[in-house]
């Protein structure tokens, strides 16, 4: 696990539509520190994507720098492990292969990526569905499986674009505790985004708000864990920084 | 298991009705066997045909030049189809131009073939290869595209190299396309070799046929027609069938029909 430096990152696309430039990220600035859980926050189409992709690698930034570790992001690269919304598992290989991807690409031995593999699995209670395809399974297991896969492979950085934004209300919750039971354990260092308000909060050691590619404001988020909505639900605290942050996000 | 089997028999039920009526009206009705043969003659020119060992020699030469054509159209067919994948503009710019060519593949190119090649072999494995390099060229192409950006994006920050992305992400997912092209295409290799094999050698299935007719041997081309369509069968649901369901109906790549 390694830290994470952005410096005056900007995005400017070109659009093809209306055949001018577009800038979507302005001159962000950030510091994560290594096993810290950051939540970027802001409304649809405020350049969240954007920043995530840019530093996992997808696509080239335009300008400023991002480090991780101190060193530079050139493309995509297995220190930076991704969750993406839509899962995007493979689904020609079974829950096991997909979690053991990661290791095999590092050359791990076969039997002893399995191994990692199933350690990671049982971390997300998918034991029982090590041997299925990822179309066997429900949304809910499926991004389960996107987290661990990303996990398995031991990346310096952990990024998620809204992982948990297409399942149902319900799932989502447990999902999102045991997401911060897992970070917990493995003191990964993960930068999650989200225009859930609530949901920043409930997982966050520290809160950014965006809008319209720009930071707005850094909110720390001292709640107590292991954290659960039960607890959480109707804890003065909670609704006070969910508040303090729906303001910062509504005034931009 | 069973229901495997009782499917099976389903299938195979309307095929012994059809014998059962020819085997009763035919005689019934005193057709001339020069124009339709006995059930009878039929099975007889079979096996005559086996102990002589000429239908054997038919079938075996039209099977090794669809095996021949096959192999040397996926050998080139699929490696390009994923090159071409890679890059949508190129994809793009040539997917109506394989779509034009997988249409025209098949008997039209008989004539230039003959001109190329000559009579035989090399004309009619190059029809069975253009059949079969179109449309699978075509469906690589497009299997390539359909895969989801973010999944080669995620196979990217696992630490997925070129090679890796080739093997491990492009092949696998278009893999459903490909069975379905080369399905497809061989269905049209099929087809296209009995009509070459009329025009162009001397010996296949399709000459058989053709030749028979010369002598009024009506019990050789029906009996041909019989062998032709039981090996097609044989192929696509014993070996094609199987291989599209077991991997990409499990996938969930393609919704079950
Ligand atoms: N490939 C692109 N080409 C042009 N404009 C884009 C592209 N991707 C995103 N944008 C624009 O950049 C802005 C930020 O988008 P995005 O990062 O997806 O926001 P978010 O993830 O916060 O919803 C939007 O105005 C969007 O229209
Ligand atoms: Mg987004």
């Amino acid at each position: 696990m390694k830290d994470l430096t952005i410096r005056n990152l900007s995005k400017t696309y070109f659009d093809p539509y209306v055949g001018t430039n577009v800038t979507a990220v302005h001159d962000v600035s950030l510091k994560v520190e290594q096993g810290e859980f950051v939540c970027i926050v802001g409304p649809s189409g405020c350049g969240k994507t954007t920043i995530l992709n840019m530093i996992a690698g997808f696509i080239p930034h335009t300008g400023g720098e991002i480090l991780v570790g101190g060193r530079p992001v050139k493309g995509p690269g297995p220190d930076r492990g991704v969750v993406f919304q839509s899962f995007a598992l493979f689904p020609w290989r079974t829950v096991l292969e997909n979690v053991a991807f990661g290791p095999k690409m590092r050359g791990v031995r076969k039997v002893e990526r399995e191994k990692i593999a199933h350690e990671y699995l049982a971390l997300a209670k998918l034991t029982e569905a090590a041997g299925r395809y990822p179309a066997e399974l429900s949304g809910g297991m499926q991004q389960r499986v996107g987290v661990v896969r990303a996990l398995a492979n031991e990346p310096d950085v952990l990024l998620m674009d809204e992982p948990f934004a297409s399942v149902d209300a319900q799932t989502r919750m447990t999902l999102q505790e045991e997401l911060t039971r897992i970070w917990q354990e493995k003191r990964p260092t993960v930068i999650f985004i989200t225009h859930d308000v609530a949901e920043a909060v409930f997982l966050a050691n520290r809160v950014v708000a965006l809008s319209k590619g720009r930071v707005l404001d850094d909110i720390a988020v001292d709640l107590p864990r292991p954290r659960s909505w039960d607890a959480l639900n109707d804890d003065a605290r909670f609704k006070e920084l969910s508040g303090r942050v729906l303001q910062l996000v509504r005034s931009a | 298991m069973l229901w495997r089997l009782s499917s099976a028999l389903w299938f195979c039920a309307p095929f012994v009705v059809l014998l059962i009526l020819w085997a009763v009206f035919i005689p019934y009705f005193d057709v001339n066997p020069r124009l339709f043969p006995h059930l009878s003659s039929v099975i007889q020119a079979g096996i005559e045909g086996i102990k002589d060992g000429t239908l054997i020699q038919h079938i075996g030469a039209s099977l090794l030049r669809v095996a021949v054509g096959t192999v040397l159209a996926l050998l080139i067919a699929i490696p390009l189809g994923i090159a071409m994948g890679v890059s949508p503009i190129i994809s793009s710019f040539l997917t109506p131009l394989f779509r034009f060519f997988s249409v025209l593949a098949g008997i039209a190119w008989i004539p230039i073939a003959t001109l190329w090649f000559g009579y035989g072999f090399g004309a009619i494995t190059f029809v069975i290869f253009n059949a079969v390099f179109f449309i699978v060229t075509y469906n690589t192409l497009l299997g390539v595209s359909t895969i989801p950006l973010q999944v080669r994006n995620a196979a990217a920050s696992l630490g997925a190299g070129r090679w890796a992305m080739l093997t491990e992400v492009l092949l696998p997912g278009a893999l459903p396309n490909i069975v379905t092209g080369i399905r497809t295409g061989l269905g049209f290799a099929w087809r296209g070799l009995i009509a070459a094999e009329m025009i162009a050698t001397n010996v296949g299935l399709g000459y058989m046929l053709f030749v028979a007719r010369d002598f009024y041997r009506t019990e050789v081309i029906v009996l041909g027609m019989i062998v032709i369509g039981v090996l097609w069968l044989l192929l696509d649901r014993l070996v094609l069938a199987p291989i599209e369901r077991a991997t990409i109906e499990r996938w969930g790549m393609v919704q079950r029909a």
